[in-house]
């Protein structure tokens, strides 16, 4: 255990600690570009020089591991003087276009510009070495070289966390540019963090390509529902508009995101999401659809099926447990959902798609219900009349349901995801709207967060079933989120 | 029946010509306040260095602005007729006929001319020939105060009460004063007959200088002045409305109802001018211009026609009319507002004793003359 | 401190106290104007705005409509940064950014608007531009319509005032000068 003085203030770090990591302990901020806690060292950058005693020169801090009795300044001339001349030559031939970047704004060079530099550059403009502009680096993805300051992040991150090393740095020297392999593309289902990793504007997303300026996001963390991996996110909206997710890095599930996880903003606000309901084909209000469907109900007393979804929150499945079982007043339904979890890939991918399988075990253990053969069975035996379900549990008794000419009431968020023979479909508010409770593989209990509004007049589902129960004539008294989890035992 | 009509021949004509003198007369009166209402606008404009409204335009054509008494309506009639939750809805309905409606009538009494002979009959240039019109006048004067005072009741609004109520003293004490000044005519001239009194002030005092009111009582003119405007509730007596404090008795009023208190108000200005012209001002007399054209004092004469004496004894007194108007108007944009405590000592304390003095005053001249 | 001035007004004199006199000077003040107006309109200060053009003194920092510039091909020589959005503290401007298919300068506003009736002619749009690209210098003062559209000036209004001149300053603008060299 090496103890060192950084600053005049002492501390006491693992062997193997690096200097950067020991100043991160006091709380000291050393500027690094390269440098990344998840990658391995690199010291190809420069900028987290600091000034060891006894040391004939500045020493990389991301790279030296901390020894007993060092003496360590990070603020002292010497070292400032350091950082501004490794950022005049990080900016030598940089093209200065952060007008048109959309890194600008959450960009290394401009912050450490602002707080270490601000002096002029000595260069003409017209001296600059030019590089190729912008191209498409795969499917998500934007090189700009002339931006790139060589710190390799990227090259790392894909030769260490995806393992498909596409990327490599080219020629020698100031030559040196970062370049896809021959006949390579970014498309290894992770490349949108390269994005993120990009100290500068080298990399940059082309889904958030020119949609809005960094300022002005609002960051709303909130965690995917892409897989049952659930990992924690941010989502990064404007006036109530998501622009894009980002990872929010902790220790228990993710550092990453994949870029499956990251386009599932996109159906909030696509060109199908259901504004209004849906009773065969015919957009119509929400109250007289839920009229209507309370009517139907009524029509197939004894007959009617509830399926819950771990698509699902655990508080609209127990708002579904609850319409079933008091309102519906039927034995015939279930919540008996499991799947294979793990992660599939070796990075966060999981082999269950749906988020909420385990989530859904609470609710069983609480309401009870048929097991899922059992449900199956009942549909196929042709004594249900009506079902009620969300669109994607609906696909796992679609064969029984279909055989058995049954009626379907739907909860879809957008159209495409409602199967075409639904007679009704009713809309709900989107997780990115609501809040909603989820359980991850790991048994990990993580809410989602309401980051922007939903449509007009769309609520979340737990809403709509309280509605729907009370035109059936049975009030549920659901009138917030935590109300449907009443009696619920995590 | 041909017999009918020569049997009724006298009552037929009667009505016709009443009808006709009411149609001429009340129409150009409502159509002059109208106009009223834009010159306001564009009298106070040119004192002030502008230009005044000349917006509204008829397919591009503006006529400096002579479509905006119709733009004013049209926009009036769609407003919301906005009645409050709490007000007295009878009487917050009467109101606006109050106010409009003793105005109107008022001008029946105003002669507008001497008389026309048609077919052999001659029509007095009057509505209704009253024997005691100056007394017409002075009761239904007073009876403007209910609409002031009911709007501002009727609309259970602090601010329309308290104007209601100012206006209830204003007017009540200035109807003291405006009678008073009129004593000194009726002694003068000996009628209350307003056409009497017109045809009064046609004569020669010292063989050339007309015998109007003003020549005669000049005192009593101005006094006069003072309280029509009081009366009328315009600047500087303006404290019922007092836009910059209190927006007056018909704060609650939107719509056609407003419009009938600003139609009230503007007919009121007609009313005043008509009747300072008259009873000071010789009415429709022109200077030498009698029966059978002019004749001057000098000797020379100018005979005319008997309709053209007729056109010109009413031209004289549409143009006296116009010139108090714009007089009025003139006042309103000049003077600033009293206070209110200084508005009633100026009647009590001054302009009444003045009026009483000129009384007083009037009937020692008399006497010394012989003429009592 | 706080100065005090004693003012000793005047008393007033009879002629005053009687009233009648100093009101009809007052009217004459008054009739004076009415009168000379009335003979000479031409003379009223009034200026028919917006149909008259107010005339403007001829100084440099003077802030009128907005305009965007031109490159020498016409195109804007905004590229939609967003910076005078982001100044604006009347909100009044609305940007969408666009990719340029060709490699001119890869970003550029397919919408910018001002809306003048938002707009209050502070000038931080011009400050805040990278490129030089925003002018508030055309001589128009905004503010006469009739429908509110009037007031909303879309890109093609705004580029449409004086030609347009290549641009010289602008880190991103150089793309597009070195290629418009290229094509002379």
């Amino acid at each position: 255990m090496p103890n060192l003085t950084i600053d005049g203030r002492s501390v006491e770090v693992p062997a193997g600690t690096t200097l950067l990591e020991a100043a991160q302990r006091l709380g000291i901020y050393i500027p690094r570009y390269c440098y990344h806690p998840k990658l391995s060292v690199s010291g190809s950058c420069r900028m987290c020089l600091v000034e060891v005693e006894k040391a004939p020169k500045l020493v990389t801090a991301c790279s030296t591991e901390a020894a007993e009795g060092m003496r360590v300044l990070t603020a002292s001339e010497k070292v400032r003087q350091a950082r501004r001349d490794v950022l005049e030559y990080l900016l030598i031939n940089h093209p200065l276009d952060c007008p048109i970047c959309d890194q600008a704004g959450e960009c290394g060079l401009q912050d450490y510009y602002m707080d270490y530099s601000l002096r002029k550059s000595r260069f003409e403009a017209e001296d600059k070495i030019l590089r190729q502009k912008r191209r498409a680096a795969g499917p998500y993805l934007m090189l700009d070289n002339e931006r790139c300051i060589l710190c390799t992040r990227c090259v790392r991150f894909c030769g260490e966390v995806t393992k498909t090393a596409e990327l490599e740095v080219m020629e020698r020297g100031d030559r040196s540019f970062i370049d896809l392999k021959e006949g390579r593309a970014l498309d290894n289902g992770y490349s949108l963090n390269i994005a993120d990793l990009c100290p500068v504007g080298a990399f940059t997303s082309r889904d958030f390509r020119f949609k809005a300026r960094a300022w002005f996001l609002k960051r709303t963390p909130t965690i995917c529902l892409g897989c049952a991996t659930g990992c924690e996110i941010e989502a990064h909206h404007y006036e109530g508009t998501i622009y894009r997710l980002v990872p929010h890095p902790n220790a228990e599930t993710n550092t990453w995101l994949c870029d499956h996880g990251r386009m599932t903003y996109k159906a909030v606000r696509a060109g199908d999401r259901l504004g209004k309901a849906l009773i065969r084909k015919g957009l119509i209000d929400l109250e007289p659809a839920l009229r209507e469907t309370a009517t139907r109900l009524e029509e197939a007393k004894g007959a009617a099926a509830v399926l819950g979804s771990p698509w699902l929150s655990v508080e609209d499945n127990a708002a579904l447990a609850r319409l079933a079982k008091d309102s519906v007043k039927t034995a015939n339904y279930c919540f008996d959902f499991s799947a294979e979890q793990g992660i599939k890939d070796g990075i966060l991918v999981n082999k269950d798609p749906a988020p909420n399988t385990a989530g859904t075990r609470t609710v069983k253990a609480l309401y009870g219900g048929l097991s899922l053969e059992e449900f199956t069975g009942l549909l196929a035996g042709g004594k249900i009349k009506i079902l009620i379900t969300e669109a994607k549990a609906y696909g796992l008794v679609k064969a029984a349901a279909e055989a058995a000419g049954i009626r379907l009431i739907i909860f879809a968020r957008n159209r495409g995801e409602a199967p075409a023979a639904a007679y009704a479909v009713l809309p709900y508010a989107s997780y990115f709207e609501t809040e909603g409770t989820f359980v991850n593989y790991q048994g990990l209990r993580r809410m989602t967060a309401a980051a922007v509004e939903p449509p007009q007049g769309i609520k979340p589902l737990w809403a709509v079933v309280n509605k729907l129960a009370s035109y059936s004539g049975a009030e549920l008294h659901l009138d917030s989120a935590p109300r449907a989890l009443k009696d619920m035992d995590f | 029946m041909t017999d009918f009509f020569y049997e009724n021949r006298d009552v037929l004509l009667f009505a016709g010509a009443a009808a006709a003198k009411l149609l001429f007369f009340l129409g150009a009166v409502m159509g002059f306040t109208g106009l009223m209402t834009l010159a306001e606008r564009k009298v106070s404009a040119l004192m002030q260095d502008r230009i005044g409204p000349n917006r509204a335009a008829v397919c591009g054509l503006t006529l400096g602005g002579l479509f905006h008494p119709v733009a004013d309506a049209i926009k009036m009639i769609f407003k919301e007729d906005f009645v409050p939750g709490r007000a007295e809805k009878l009487l917050f309905t009467l109101a606006p006929l109050f106010a409009l409606v003793p105005v109107l009538a008022l001008f029946a009494v105003i002669p507008f001319g001497d008389y026309v002979l048609v077919y052999g009959y001659r029509v007095d240039l009057l509505i209704a020939d009253l024997p005691l019109g100056l007394f017409f006048v002075l009761a239904l004067s007073g009876l403007a105060i209910y609409g002031t005072f009911l709007a501002g009741w009727a609309s259970k609004n602090n601010f329309s009460l308290l104007g209601a109520l100012r206006g209830a003293a204003q007017m009540i004490s200035y109807e003291v004063v405006l009678g008073l000044t009129l004593v000194g005519l009726l002694m003068i001239y000996g009628t209350a007959d307003l056409q009497q009194l017109v045809r009064a002030q046609g004569k020669l005092l010292f063989g050339c200088v007309p015998a109007w009111g003003v020549v005669c009582q000049p005192f009593a003119f101005v006094l006069f002045l003072t309280a029509a405007i009081a009366e009328n509730k315009r600047g500087p007596f303006d404290l019922v409305e007092g836009e910059s404090e209190i927006i007056g008795y018909f704060m609650e009023y939107s719509s056609m109802r407003f419009a009938a208190f600003m139609f009230a108000e503007f007919a009121e200005i007609v009313l005043v001018a008509m009747l300072a012209a008259t009873l000071f001002f010789g009415g429709w007399q022109v200077p030498y211009l009698y029966d059978a054209g002019f004749a001057f004092p000098g000797g020379g004469s100018m005979p005319l026609n008997h309709y053209l004496v007729a056109v010109l004894q009413t031209g004289a007194f549409a143009a006296k009319t116009v010139f108090f108007c714009w007089f009025l108007l003139v006042v309103r944009w000049t003077l600033p507002r009293f206070r209110f405590d200084q508005l009633m000592k100026l009647c009590w304390k001054t302009v009444l004793p003045l009026a009483l003095l000129n009384i007083l005053v009037t009937g020692a001249v008399l006497l010394a003359l012989g003429k009592l | 401190m706080i100065s005090v001035k004693k003012v000793n007004n005047r008393p007033l004199n009879l002629l005053e106290r009687i009233y009648v006199w100093e009101i009809a000077r007052g009217l004459l003040v008054t009739m004076r104007h009415f009168f000379v107006n009335l003979v000479n309109p031409k003379g009223l200060p009034t200026i028919q705005y917006p149909e008259q053009p107010i005339p403007l003194p001829g100084n440099a920092r003077l802030r009128t409509r907005h305009r965007l510039k031109m490159r020498a091909d016409g195109a804007p020589k905004c590229v939609a940064c967003f910076l005078c959005q982001t100044a604006c503290p009347a909100l009044c401007i609305h940007i969408e950014a666009a990719e340029h298919p060709e490699n001119l300068v890869e970003k550029y506003p397919a919408v910018f608007n001002i809306d003048l009736a938002r707009c209050v002619m502070c000038g931080m749009c011009v400050e805040a531009c990278p490129e030089d690209a925003i002018a508030m210098d055309t001589g128009e003062i905004p503010g006469g319509a009739v429908v509110r559209e009037e007031l909303l000036m879309t890109k093609e209004n705004l580029l449409r005032n004086l030609p347009g001149e290549p641009s010289l300053v602008g880190a991103a603008n150089r793309l597009a000068n070195e290629y418009l060299r290229g094509k002379e």
